[in-house]
């Protein structure tokens, strides 16, 4: 992993990665926060607290390539009953599935990718010259997205969004807002919690006091924040994970990975394959590999999860994610486990 | 160009005055697509080590 003959390390893109981050998003994130000031009628702290029993366990989705593989989406549907939290970039691919998720979370401030997950009215226009979707593994039926694939995909969000809680960050571009108010979805606010907030230039501060909206930590991305409200916002006891790979299956040329071409830009052509390295799954002993950004938001979930009272199974049956503080089972385990509780979801 | 293409006759194809401009109005466009995508790289949010799971602004 160590490459100084080259002038650079692993370690080192991983950790210029949170410098990269900070100087994208930073000016982003207090202005969204302020364009949607207006919108702001409910944060999370309105949320009604869930009942003892619901609170026994949940099963969040993310939307990694072993939802597609596993077939977790359909296994959730058959078996099990308890509260479902979905990031943005999986809603689509359950609601096609016939799972209505109760919450869903978004956070990204990109202007005109994350759109696209809740059905983009500016199809065409926001996907110039842009091969994200293209690259991106997370719903892969996303790759081949037609216009008419798109505006179906806008239907089935009009129908069902107001049968879901959008748990929405202040980060949130317009593109996302404008899509989630005429969807009609039920939105509760909050803002990203991005540096310490005792610091006087905290970043974090400055955009409380635009909206005095609860914080809550992401660990970087949309996937480990659904598992923060999860644990802190729902006091979910036990908290099932699905398609949380943070990392890729080996069939996956580093050409369809998130971050190509940046990296090459990054550390040069000749060093790209340094940039890659592999884990084995402990559950299945299959080998996996991961890029400094999942690398990094795998070690800042497992930070994360050393501070949560709950108790944390990644059913996602593949990946990077495993450590101290979470356990990981095939989700057959889970519903064995967790659906001999009553039928107690209306 | 256009100045010395003035006649009284018709040119059978219109001349292409701004190929320079254009090749520039293409690098610029890669160019901000490139800036565009280098943001993946940092990740869909900021973070740091260190802190907690939620903050309420309590010590305001």
């Amino acid at each position: 992993m160590n490459n100084s003959e080259s002038g650079w390390s692993f370690e080192q893109v991983v950790q210029d990665v949170p410098k990269i981050g900070r100087e994208n998003h930073s000016q982003t994130l207090l202005h969204h926060a302020q364009e949607n000031l207006k919108y702001f009628k409910k944060s999370i702290n309105d949320l009604k607290a869930l009942p003892e029993i619901e609170k026994e366990s949940a099963i969040v989705i993310s939307a990694g390539p072993s939802v597609h593989k596993f077939n977790s989406i359909n296994r959730i549907r058959d078996n099990y009953k308890g509260k479902i939290i979905s990031i943005d970039g999986a809603y689509v691919n359950c609601l096609k599935r016939g799972v209505i998720p109760d919450y869903v979370l978004s956070l990204d401030p990109h202007l005109k990718r994350i759109v696209r997950w809740f059905g983009d009215p500016n199809f065409e226009e926001n996907m110039a010259g842009d091969d994200y979707f293209d690259r991106q593994d997370l719903d892969v039926e996303f790759r081949k997205n037609s216009i008419n694939q798109n505006l179906a995909n806008i239907k089935l969000v009009n129908e069902h969004a107001h049968k879901t809680k959008l748990i929405l960050c202040s980060s949130a571009p317009p593109q996302v807002v404008d899509r989630a108010i005429e969807a009609g979805f039920d939105i509760y606010w909050w803002n990203p919690l991005v540096d310490n907030p005792s610091e006087p230039q905290s970043l974090t501060r400055k955009l409380y006091a635009v909206n005095k909206l609860p914080c809550m930590n992401t660990g970087g991305t949309v996937g480990t924040a659904a598992w923060v409200f999860a644990s802190s916002i729902l006091k979910i006891k036990s908290i099932g994970m699905v398609g949380m790979d943070l990392g890729y299956h080996m069939d996956t040329p580093y050409n369809m990975t998130q971050t190509y071409y940046e990296l090459i830009q990054h550390v040069g052509l000749e060093n790209l394959e340094k940039c890659f390295i592999r884990f084995t799954f402990p559950l299945t002993q299959v080998e996996y590999y991961t890029d400094p950004t999942y690398f990094w938001y795998r070690k800042n979930f497992l930070e994360l999860l050393s501070k949560s009272n709950s108790e944390n199974l990644n059913c996602t049956e593949g990946g990077t994610l495993f450590g101290e503080h979470i356990q990981s089972m095939t989700l057959d385990t889970f519903f064995n486990r967790f659906n001999k509780l009553e039928n107690y979801k209306e | 160009m256009s100045e010395f293409l003035k006649g009284n006759f018709q040119i059978k194809n219109q001349p292409k005055e701004s190929t320079k401009a254009e090749m520039t109005k293409e690098e610029e466009l890669k160019e901000k697509f490139k800036k565009a995508a280098l943001g993946s790289i940092g990740g869909s949010m900021v973070y740091v080590e260190r802190t907690e799971l939620t903050w309420d602004g309590a010590d305001e």
